[in-house]
This record gives C-alpha cells, sequence and structure tokens, in this order.
C-alpha cells in the first residue's frame, strides 16, 4: 500500500503553483479542490479536458497551468488520455525523452460528462488498463450550461430542468462503485473543504501505476443557489451529516477514510443550499426529507465506527 | 422603439432584471426583445443583458448600441473598459446608477451632460445576503423611468419571472423593484424612445483589417506558465477581505489553502498576504480563519479607506 506524508495541515504545501485569474466563478468549490490537487501534483502533467465548466481554465492563450492541457469532446477525454499516454511510451521507448521527461496524464471533467457521456469511454480505459488519473469535480449538475440535472443529482436538488415541487425525481449514481466495480488501481472520493484527506488521496494515487480515479464534491454557488463565502462549510457539512461519504478502494477493499460521528442530520447540509429551499418552504415537505435522511442512514447502516 | 441595456456582475441579476423588463413591457402590450450576453466568465465578472420594446414589430437584432437608457447596477464598472457600460451613449441617453455618490458626481467624473440618476446604494452592509438584488432595484426603476409600465404589470412580471423560486423571495423582489419604482416617481418619463433606425444607414463597425498571417506568427505557441495570472480577475470583487494582522494567528495554511483562486499567499515569515489583484471576494477565507483575523468590506469603502490611508502618508505641498 502506497505511503503518504501528510497528516496535518502544516504540511500542505504553503506554496501555489496553480495560476490565479482563472474564469471560474468566486468561490468555486470545484477550484477549490482542483488547486489543492495540483499542489500535490506538481507541474509534470498533462490534462485532458472534456467539455464543462473548467474547459473555460485554459483559454488561449492564457492557462493557470505550467504545463500542458488538451481539450476533448464531453465523452471522449479517457481517449484523448490514452492517445497521450500511448506517444510518450513511444517516445520513452525510442529514448526521445528520458524517464525525468515523462508526465503524468491527468484526465479532468465534470460529474456530466464522468457519470453520462463519458462513462463507457473510461470504462473502456480502465479495462485497457490506462495508467492515468481521472479527476472529476461533481457540482451535481451540468454547470457550464445553466446547472441542467445530470446522472449526479441528489434526489429532491431543484435544478434548470428540475423545477417541479419535488425538485430531481432520480437519484444520484453511484459513481465510486461503478468505477470500482472495474477493479482499478485506485478509487476515492474527496472534497476540497477537507483539504489534508484530499491531499493524502491524491499523494497516494500519484504513487500508483494504472488507473486511478477521484471524485471530489463541489459545491457550486451559482448551481446550489448559495452565497460564495459558505462554499468550504457546505463542503464539511456534506461530510458531517454523512450524504458526502469519504472513501477509498485500495488493495480490493473500500475503506472510509472519515467517519461522521455522531452524524448530523442531513438536513443541517440541505438548507444551507437555495436547491433545496422547496425542502423547507412554504413548509416542510417531511416525506422527502424522511425520504434523503433514510438514504443516507441506510448507506452508513453497517459500517463500523 | 426603447432600447435599454443593463449593465452588472454575473450573479447581481441583471440577466433576470431585463427578463422582468421585457415581460413587464409585454405586459403593456408591446412587443419585445430581450437578452443576456456575457463571456467566458463566471458569477462576479462584468456581464450586461438588453431589451428592446415597441408598440410595432421589431426588425432589429443583436447588441444595443444606441441605448436610451443604461441601468448600472454596481459603479465600479463604469472604470473598467472590458465592461463597455459607456459603449455607444449619446447625449440623449438617460444614465441610472446604483451608487453612493451624486448625480452631479458621475457628471464630472464621465465628463458628460446626460441625465444621471442615482439609487441610493445600501451603505454599510456586510453580508451579501442582506444586499437588496441589483436586478430588482434597477428593473424597478427602468420601468418608471419609460413612463409606460404600471405597478401591477412589473409586479405580474415579476411572478411570472421568478415563479421557479419560494414566495418569500418573490414578495421580497417585488417590494424591492415597487419601491426604486416609487422612488423614481419625478422621473416618469425621462426615458424616451429613441428613432427607428433604418437598415440603410447601417454603418459597419470600423474594422481593422489584420493579414492573414501563418499560424505559426498569429497563433503563437506558449510555453510561459501560469499565463492566467495577467488577468486581473480582482475586478470582479464587490466585497473585499482584509487581514487584520494583529489577530492573524499565523497559522498561513488555512486561507491560503482554502483560497479556490491561489490568491492568498503566505510569505517567508508565515504571514499571509492577500493579492487583490486577483481576489475575486469570494470571502471563503472570512468564513473559514479560524481566530476569524479576516474582516469583509464593502469594496468602495476598502477604497475609500485606502485613499485616505494614502493622503494621511503623502506630505502636503
Ligand atoms: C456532446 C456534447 N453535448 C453537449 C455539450 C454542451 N455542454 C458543454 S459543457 C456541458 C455541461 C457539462 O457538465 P459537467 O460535465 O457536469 O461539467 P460542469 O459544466 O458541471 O463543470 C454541456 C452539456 C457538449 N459540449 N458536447
Ligand atoms: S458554475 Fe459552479 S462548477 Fe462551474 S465555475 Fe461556477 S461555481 Fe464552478
Ligand atoms: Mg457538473
Amino acid at each position: 500500500m502506497a505511503k503518504t506524508l501528510i497528516r496535518r495541515m502544516k504540511d500542505l504545501p504553503s506554496t501555489h503553483l496553480f495560476g490565479s485569474g482563472t474564469p471560474m466563478c468566486a468561490g468555486c468549490g470545484g477550484l477549490e479542490s482542483l488547486h489543492q490537487i495540483y499542489e500535490i501534483l506538481g507541474p509534470r502533467t498533462v490534462f485532458v479536458n472534456a467539455a464543462g465548466c473548467m474547459t473555460l481554465l485554459a483559454i488561449y492563450p492564457f492557462t493557470p497551468f505550467r504545463g500542458s492541457w488538451l481539450y476533448t469532446a464531453m465523452a471522449s477525454a479517457p481517449a484523448g488520455a490514452q492517445g497521450i499516454r500511448d506517444a510518450l511510451d513511444i517516445l520513452l521507448a525510442q529514448q526521445r525523452i528520458g524517464a525525468d521527461e515523462d508526465l503524468n496524464v491527468v484526465v479532468l471533467t465534470g460529474d456530466g460528462s464522468a457519470n453520462g457521456m463519458g462513462l463507457s469511454a473510461t470504462s473502456a480505459a480502465m479495462e485497457r488498463g490506462l495508467d492515468f488519473l481521472y479527476i472529476c469535480y461533481d457540482n451535481e449538475g451540468y454547470g457550464n450550461t445553466g446547472q441542467q440535472f445530470s446522472a449526479a443529482t441528489p434526489h429532491g436538488a431543484r435544478t434548470a430542468t428540475s423545477t417541479g415541487p419535488h425538485g430531481f425525481g432520480g437519484n444520484k449514481k453511484d459513481l465510486f462503485s461503478i468505477w470500482a466495480a472495474h477493479k482499478p488501481a485506485y478509487v476515492a472520493t474527496a472534497i476540497g473543504a477537507e483539504p489534508v484527506d484530499l491531499a493524502r488521496k491524491v499523494e497516494t494515487a500519484k504513487q500508483l501505476k494504472g488507473p486511478r480515479l477521484i471524485i471530489t464534491l463541489a459545491p457550486c454557488p451559482p448551481g446550489w443557489d448559495f452565497d460564495p463565502r459558505d462554499a468550504a462549510d457546505i463542503g464539511k457539512l456534506a461530510v458531517k451529516t454523512g450524504i458526502w461519504p469519504l472513501k477509498e478502494y485500495i488493495d480490493g477493499k473500500v475503506v472510509h477514510s472519515k467517519i461522521p460521528h455522531p452524524r448530523l442530520p442531513v438536513e443541517e447540509y440541505l438548507k444551507t443550499q437555495g436547491r433545496f429551499n422547496h425542502l423547507f418552504q412554504p413548509q416542510r415537505d417531511e416525506a422527502l426529507l424522511a425520504e434523503i435522511q433514510d438514504s443516507v442512514d441506510r448507506y452508513w447502516d453497517g459500517i463500523a465506527v | 422603439m426603447y432600447r435599454i441595456r443593463f449593465h452588472g456582475r454575473g450573479g447581481q441579476g441583471m440577466k433576470t432584471a431585463s427578463r422582468v423588463l421585457g415581460t413587464a413591457f409585454f405586459q403593456e402590450a408591446f412587443q419585445v426583445q430581450d437578452a443576456p450576453r456575457y463571456g467566458a466568465e463566471r458569477r462576479g465578472a462584468p456581464i450586461f443583458a438588453y431589451v428592446r420594446a415597441s408598440r410595432t414589430a421589431i426588425n432589429e437584432r443583436g447588441v444595443i448600441n444606441h441605448p436610451d437608457l443604461v441601468a448600472i447596477a454596481d459603479d465600479s464598472l463604469i472604470s473598467a473598459p472590458a465592461a463597455g457600460v459607456l459603449q455607444g451613449i449619446g447625449p440623449r441617453t438617460v444614465m441610472l446608477i446604483n451608487s453612493h455618490e451624486s448625480p452631479e458626481t458621475w457628471q464630472h467624473r464621465l465628463n458628460l451632460d446626460n441625465t444621471i440618476l442615482i439609487v441610493p446604494a445600501e451603505d454599510a452592509v456586510t453580508d451579501r445576503a442582506d444586499l437588496p438584488f441589483a436586478g430588482m432595484v434597477c428593473a424597478g426603476a427602468a420601468a418608471r423611468l419609460v413612463g409606460v409600465i404600471g405597478r401591477e404589470a412589473l409586479a405580474t412580471a415579476i411572478r411570472e419571472e421568478l415563479h421557479t423560486h419560494g414566495s418569500g423571495l418573490v414578495d421580497r423582489n417585488i417590494e424591492t423593484a415597487l419601491h426604486t419604482y416609487d422612488l423614481m416617481q419625478d422621473h416618469a418619463n425621462a426615458v424616451t424612445e429613441g428613432t427607428e433606425i433604418s437598415a440603410k444607414s447601417y454603418a459597419s463597425p470600423q474594422w481593422i483589417e489584420l493579414p492573414l498571417e501563418n499560424a505559426g506568427s498569429a497563433a503563437p505557441s506558449i510555453h510561459a506558465a501560469a499565463t492566467s495570472t495577467l488577468l486581473k480577475t480582482g475586478l470582479w470583487r464587490t466585497m473585499r477581505p482584509v487581514i487584520d494582522y494583529d489577530h492573524c494567528s499565523h497559522c498561513w495554511w488555512v486561507c491560503s489553502t482554502f483560497c479556490p483562486d491561489s490568491a492568498i499567499r503566505v510569505n517567508e515569515e508565515g504571514v499571509p498576504e492577500i493579492d487583490y489583484d486577483h481576489c475575486k471576494g469570494c470571502l471563503i477565507c472570512v468564513a473559514k480563519c479560524p481566530p476569524h483575523a479576516i474582516e469583509a468590506i464593502p469594496e468602495n469603502a476598502a477604497k475609500a479607506r485606502e485613499e485616505k490611508a494614502h493622503a494621511t502618508k503623502t506630505p502636503d505641498r
């Protein structure tokens, strides 16, 4: 098992490799996790990005990265990563670049791409054992196009296309389990609001070979309807209420890296966001609140503290 | 035809303002066009939205270049060239500014004789949630200034446009809009319809023709790292986080780690420094600082404070 050196906040890097000046929203939870991830990954990376908010990071001639970036169609980021990995491997084999010039190939997509259009390409990349890292920032909707629901939208949330009295009627896809079922080298969930946990996971993934995938929950001020100031607090609440479990799949086992104890009622999290307003106003939707709480409770049932 | 442009920042509700005004015009039997315009940037970045309204068919398309009214949600945008607030302003264009300053100050500053009307901006609000929605402030005022929209049509338009939100929010917005509607009572009809522009009079913009160059020199490869820092996203800020160094416990990692924009660095002495050229004013640092050593102040108050500090430092001559 990989070793991590990061134990506490003080061990996190104090300098920033990731450039300021990006066009992401003020308070973007996806950017909060990405800049933390980048500090650990370092500059020897090449990003392969599927259409989504983060596409706007690198608009020629501006980029926050220190290395290259490739833009692909929404369904194809893992295929793009395969091409880059193969090219690097050929260059290495022909000794046209040295081992010190090799790059980490990193896929960066939103939840819409990861859970929907891009899932098949990801599955195939895992099947081929592609040596890459996949980062999905999960803002639980098609953020870039105005927060329509995606396969990762949680039950009951209002989105631009779920405006009824009970919000989104479907259920959030369990992408972690779908990915883990492929038995890749590593899968984890994380969040920018828990920087030490996130950094440890990135550090672990960086040391492994093969397919490695991380989903970070990305509180999104416009999409979830909250003041940007609250982004990190809402992220913390997602963990404390147990609605966003922090876990890893490694060596064939799923391990929780943080078990909330005691677990706060899930409405402490829901009530911070306008997308769940209809659960509380004009009157409390007790049935839907109980349904959401119940699904969280059922998840944690039997998971040892 | 009325031609109205709303300027604000993503998140201030200017797109909604244009929808509300458009729908209110529609309630009064006008034909209407409304459209928002924004670039790749997100919440906090300058955006504008525009409305055309006419009793007869509207054949004009595209961005409004000769506005009858320009409504500005955030006066800090006026000095930002990228926001294009002053674009195409003519002598009869009315300007409506959400500001602390007087019409005379703005006339002087902009060197314009135009009618400038002020909706007093909210003072000393440290929680953005307490701010009335700038979009509704502007929509309410604009509805009165054109003189052809009644209170009822305005309220109906707001109800229609915000129907997916809770009734509390709808009522608050109606109240805000009607309040500024009433504030502008003395200026009802200040905005008049502009003349029709015929297709014949259309003159294309003064393009600068560039010779076709090979891709290598027209779009050179960029090898520099982190070039995004050339973009000054500090212009997006309406609230400014300020560190009180007497209370900062020099933990360094908290504000600096949580800042999504890498806009807080820690210097060699372990002291955090905010990069105001890039800080977008999300205020996550204010929420996360363990000893609560970071305070949020409105950007214009912060600027005034800076100017004062500067004045006391510079000796009189
Ligand atoms: C095949 C295809 N369909 C639709 C789009 C339009 N589109 C661009 S970004 C986007 C949203 C992507 O959502 P997600 O992957 O969750 O990323 P986010 O925008 O939330 O960051 C959509 C639908 C596209 N680019 N390609
Ligand atoms: S819409 Fe949401 S995910 Fe997209 S940049 Fe804005 S905050 Fe980030
Ligand atoms: Mg998304």
